[in-house]
């Protein structure tokens, strides 16, 4: 009774299309992030090993962005409940899509600051220091910069359905994308298991 | 056609059945009582990873990084002028395994192999009435032990001297290719440590959780955990006693290989000797930049880190410290060979830093070496140039074996008359196939006070040769070129370095 129950309330929140639209989303970010690193660190391990090995080390990397897709798709699919049951699927999914996208574009921005050695003006550093309270403050001037960048396309997108039909959009092109980030994934998973026999 | 069962394979099947279990329990006494144990003494190898002799206040650096050593050096034999066969883990480990140079095992490259024959022609078939035991903490060593495992009684699991990580995972899942499964596991997932990871959510939740695991030892290792390549941390600590406490139940006769990874990078030494050196007033020579440095590191980072470098021989100084109590106090020293050493040196100079070089300059080749004869009460100083690749004859020698033929080494003295007739050569040539002849590669040769380095074939310089000629014996930081001005010396040590090549690239020659 209560597995018929689950399956109703999955069926009426998920569709197996708007479901593979979600995990291809998820799928997204998290590959073209690896393979940006993965083509960024080629050189340098080609330069201390070889070819093979480099392809080596951009297969786990493949693999593991493979399963982290699957974790946050699954993450993302609970968190689904919490949004209004009257929701239509495909709004549902755009809605999860765009915070898939948002938190991914913070993920990779963090990064992104170390990679260009982007640090605070040196009078910021010297206030933090001074402050007395480091890491408080840093924490509460990042939610400060976060919070907004999040709420406001959430309100947006409550607000007019256009954005909901550009997501919806976007999340279309990125499909196809997607699916040969999978056939990368596939290729490393041969890679990997060549390299291990 | 090899045999279906060999001995290791016998041993392991000895250990998992119960028969197996009480046959090997049996048979102990009866190995131990017999009349080899009467003449032969046992062998202990201790190899740190990565110790340079130029950083060793023993062999006179002007930083006291080896109190212990300076205490224990009063009862052994020091040489002075030793010198690796090759300057990163695999070239210089095969050396002193094996006995023969770079260029005639080819182990040369990253994790590379020896060659077939040295597979059964190593330190652990010379001694192969012993039992032999062997431990590392460095996959590339380890790759070679695993190599030798025939001959080989016993490998200590490396992972089994590991703090329990998550990171033990990744070693135990991909055993095949754990190199490259490592190098990409930190990619993927040491965020805070590279500042950026492959994985965008993953690597945060697994920092904190890897953060959890030692939290209690985060306090006793201000710059973090010492690790191998970043992944699985590891205590030297633990190795050192599992060694102190193995050795007194182990079969003897024993030869025993262990291998510990500090001071290899990175360099995180304990609160004890945490900014020991900071702000000494010790100023490196500066040199200039070096043509085949892959980047230039200013001389503020080099400082930094060769005083990262000093405090972390500081904890290796200890531990070497305590194992030798250990021994000693177990009674083992009484009647073992104790050898310490290292594979390779570490440089900080010339905007380069490490090991990973293509150079061939005095602190990454020059290592220490110092032998403990049991019942010695007195030190002695050799300052004779020598060779990783003469510890196995001279083992060898000093437990009543002949040394073994295929060996490129001599018997080193007081237990052999010291003679000046040869060459000391270290070899790197990572960038080849080991089944061609060398194509690009840096060859150094030091005969009496002179010291030759030869590169050739790199792209930095267009595949021209580049040669150096130092007097290091006036001259020991090798800031003056002589090549030029001592154009005659220059030309003989060229001509016998090229004259080896030939020989030694001579069984590739298609």
């Amino acid at each position: 009774m209560e597995v018929r129950a689950l399956s109703h309330s999955i069926t009426r929140r998920y569709s197996i299309q708007g479901l593979w639209s979600l995990f291809l989303m998820c799928a997204f970010p998290l590959h073209l992030w690896a393979m940006i690193l993965i083509f960024r660190d080629m050189s340098w391990v080609i330069e201390r090993t070889n070819v093979w090995d480099a392809i080596g080390v951009g297969s786990y990397g493949m693999i593991r962005a493979f399963a982290e897709s699957v974790v946050v798709f699954v993450i993302f699919s609970v968190l689904g409940f919490l949004t209004p049951a009257n929701w239509m699927i495909d709004r549902r999914i755009a809605f999860l899509s765009l915070l898939v996208i948002l938190l991914s574009a913070w993920g990779m921005i963090a990064q992104l600051l170390f990679l260009w050695n982007v640090s605070p003006p040196e009078s910021v550093l010297r206030f933090l220091a001074e402050s007395g309270h480091p890491v408080r403050i840093m924490i509460a001037a990042s939610l400060a910069i976060v919070t907004p960048t999040i709420l406001v396309p959430v309100f947006l997108f409550l607000r007019w359905d256009k954005v909901v039909g550009s997501i919806q959009e976007l999340s279309e092109r990125l499909s196809l994308l997607t699916m040969f980030y999978l056939i990368f994934d596939l290729a490393g998973l041969v890679i990997v298991l060549i390299r291990n026999l | 056609m090899k045999n279906a069962i060999t001995r290791r394979d016998f041993l392991k099947l000895a250990g998992a059945l119960p028969l197996g279990y009480a046959t090997s329990r049996l048979t102990r006494p009866f190995k131990s009582t017999s009349a080899l144990q009467e003449q032969s003494k046992n062998i202990i190898v201790i190899v740190f990873d990565a110790l340079s002799a130029h950083d060793i206040s023993l062999y006179g650096y002007e930083r006291g990084t080896t109190p212990n050593l300076a205490r224990l050096a009063k009862r052994a034999i020091k040489y002075h002028n030793h010198f690796a066969g090759g300057n990163y883990t695999t070239p210089g480990t095969a050396s002193l395994l094996t006995g023969v140079l770079p260029w005639t095992h080819r182990a040369i490259n990253l994790n590379g192999k020896v060659t077939p024959p040295f597979i059964d022609q190593n330190i652990f078939s010379a001694f192969n009435e012993y039992y032999r035991i062997a431990y590392t903490h460095n996959g590339f060593a380890n790759t070679l032990l695993t190599q030798f495992a025939n001959d080989i009684d016993e490998i200590i699991p490396r992972e089994s001297l590991f703090i329990k990580t998550y990171d033990t995972l990744i070693s135990t899942l991909f055993k095949n290719d754990e190199d490259i499964a490592s190098i990409s596991w930190i990619r993927n997932m040491k965020v805070n440590e590279e500042g950026s990871a492959y994985s965008l959510f993953l690597s945060h939740l697994y920092e904190a959780l890897q953060e959890k695991r030692i939290e209690d030892l985060k306090p006793l290792f201000p710059r973090g955990l010492p690790t191998i390549s970043q992944v699985n941390p590891y205590l030297l600590e633990t190795a050192i006693d599992t060694v102190g406490k193995r050795l007194p139940e182990t079969p003897q006769p024993f030869a025993g290989y262990f291998h510990f990874m500090p001071p290899h990078h990175p360099y995180r030494t304990t609160t004890e000797f945490f900014n020991a050196f900071r702000d000494d007033g010790f100023k490196s020579p500066e040199k200039p930049p070096e043509i085949l440095a892959r980047r230039i590191i200013t001389q503020t980072s080099l400082s930094r880190m060769r005083t990262e470098y000093d405090e972390f021989i500081l904890y290796c100084d200890r531990e070497f410290g305590r194992l030798y109590d250990q021994l000693e106090s177990s009674g083992i020293l009484d009647n073992s060979w104790l050898v310490l050493t290292s594979d390779h040196g570490e440089m900080f100079e010339r905007g380069i830093a490490g090991h990973g070089t293509k150079v061939l300059y005095q602190p990454v080749i020059r290592i220490p070496l110092l032998i403990f004869e049991p019942g010695r009460t007195e030190g002695t100083d050799v300052y004779d140039l020598t060779s990783a690749v003469d510890v196995l004859p001279t083992l060898a020698h000093v437990t009543g074996q002949d040394a073994p033929v295929w060996s490129e080494g001599r018997i080193l003295p007081p237990f052999m008359p010291s003679s000046s007739d040869r060459g000391i050569y270290a070899v790197q040539a990572i960038d080849n196939d080991p089944n061609s002849t060398l194509t690009q590669a840096s060859v150094s040769i030091v005969r009496e006070n002179y010291k030759l380095h030869y590169y050739f074939g790199y792209d930095e310089v267009s595949g021209e040769e580049i040669v150096k000629l130092f007097d290091i014996r006036s001259d020991p930081e090798e800031m003056t070129d002589l090549a030029f001005s001592k154009k005659s010396t220059a030309s003989d040590l060229l001509n016998e370095i090229k004259a080896k090549l030939a020989e030694a690239d001579e069984p590739y020659l298609r």
